[in-house]
């Protein structure tokens, strides 16, 4: 699993790359972790390469989520595949975010 | 300087020369008594529309003193030299403001006006209630003044348009004056009624919800809130939720409001019924899904998402319909498309389709 963290036009683009499991999830969110630090920009996660995503990523993004919000920030979702968009909608989280 | 324009007579030179040395005072009680009264104006829960305060200027003060200066023996008999205005939404509300204003402050009772007693039967005007303050710990006096936002707008118009003084206002353009402060009187009293009424209303159908009477209660964003209070949706996701020892994670569920309007439910009575008539087929459609899984997150909204997904299939929804429900959940997207026919897919083999 990659993860790489990137400004592109005033946003913080997180590009994930590789499959999101439980067993990745514990070095995907220390390379995510400086998300949570974000302030007055919005954050892309895009998962154009992302393959799967478990339980353990989704928390992952949902911890992402509920400290850019707490600071009135966005978190927007781009390019996911419809294996991790069916992850998102069977377990009701697909209102949550903001799909790109 | 003013002083310079206007020729002040000595006992109006020494009044302005008692104001100059005092205005540092008059700008710390100011800022003191705004923020004694603001603090607790928010711990009181009060809403109001603004609230200002000033230290009023040389040159107003040289125009008060060229036109009454005699009146006054002292600076400490002018209690105007500060100034705060609280504006609040409703008329009730100037009262409230009053009351806690009497326990901030000393009241000078006998300079302090209720202008919204003044009038004569068939008179209207300036309406607002004018306390002259203290602070509790001494000092010199200052004005308060409490209107309705309404009575602030008419106020400052009728001041900005009639106290020029350039030109004598005709009467009868002093009675439109008059007629639009009656009108306005009649504004005020019609929101404060129409507050009552709702707060009423809202009263009774909160009761209903906690009674049990859904049926008697319309379906809205407020009663909808209350009646998640009731925690409907609850058992329902902790059954889903076991299929996988989940953790059920709290988000809101207002957003599926709409979705349950377009499904025509107009009581929250419809909204329990709807709940007890789909929730089987909806625990058997999110088993069906999540037990070929090792999922073990969901939303809280995740039973409300199943049961409305049920709904639409039961009611000849098929894809087009679910396709719909993701539109209005999700948002317009192409992506729902894919979605809903992954749900068919799962659906199809459940004992409700067949």
């Amino acid at each position: 699993m990659n993860v790489k963290i990137e400004e592109i036009d005033g946003n913080i683009v997180a590009i994930l790359e590789g499959s999101l499991d439980t067993a990745a999830a514990a070095e995907t969110e220390k390379a995510m972790n400086p998300l949570n630090d974000v302030e007055g920009k919005d954050i892309i996660i895009d998962c154009t390469d992302l393959a799967y995503i478990s339980s353990a990523g989704l928390r992952i993004f949902l911890g992402i989520l509920q400290s850019a919000q707490s600071k009135g920030g966005h978190v927007y979702i781009k390019g996911i595949n419809d294996t991790v968009r069916s992850v998102f909608t069977i377990t009701g989280f697909s209102n949550i975010f903001e799909f790109k | 300087m003013m002083s310079e324009m206007v020729k002040l007579d000595a006992h109006g030179e020494m009044l302005l020369q008692q104001y100059r040395e005092l205005r540092p005072t008059l700008q710390k009680l100011s800022d003191e008594a705004y923020d004694l009264l603001s603090r607790a104006l928010r711990e009181q829960g009060i809403y109001i529309t603004a609230m200002e305060h000033r230290v009023k200027t040389e040159k107003s003060l040289t125009g008060k003193l060229e036109l009454k200066g005699a009146k006054y023996k002292s600076i400490d008999d002018i209690t105007d030299l500060v100034g705060l205005r609280v504006i609040t939404f409703y008329t009730d509300e100037v009262d409230k403001v009053a009351a806690i204003a009497k326990r901030v402050f000393d009241i000078d009772w006998k300079e302090s006006v209720d202008k919204r007693k003044l009038h004569q039967l068939d008179s209207f005007g300036y309406n607002s209630l004018h306390f002259i303050c203290r602070l509790k710990t001494g000092g010199p006096r200052f004005e308060l003044q409490m209107r309705t936002a309404l009575q602030h707008v008419w106020s400052t118009i009728e001041h900005d348009t009639g106290y020029k003084g350039d030109v004598k206002i005709p009467r009868e353009y002093k009675r439109q004056f008059s007629r639009l402060a009656g009108m306005m009187e009649l504004i005020d009293d019609e929101f404060s009624r129409l507050r009552m009424v709702l707060t009423d209303y809202r009263r009774q159908m909160l009761a209903l919800v906690k009674n049990g009477k859904l049926t008697d209660v319309p379906l809205s964003a407020e009663t909808f809130r209350s009646y998640l209070e009731l925690h409907p949706f609850d058992r329902l996701n902790k059954r889903i939720a076991a299929v996988n020892q989940a953790e059920i994670w709290p988000v809101s569920v207002m957003s599926y409001l709409p979705v349950l309007e377009s499904f025509g439910l107009e009581t929250l009575g419809d909204v329990q019924q709807f709940i007890d008539e789909n929730c089987d087929e909806a625990y058997q459609l999110a088993l069906s899904q999540l037990a070929i899984t090792d999922l073990d997150i969901l939303s809280s909204n995740t039973a409300l998402q199943y049961l409305c997904i049920v709904y639409v299939l039961k009611h000849d929804g098929g894809r087009d319909g679910l396709k719909s429900l993701y539109d209005l959940i999700n948002g317009e997207s192409d992506a729902n498309g894919m979605l809903a026919d992954l749900m068919m897919e799962q659906a199809k083999t459940l004992p409700f389709m067949r």
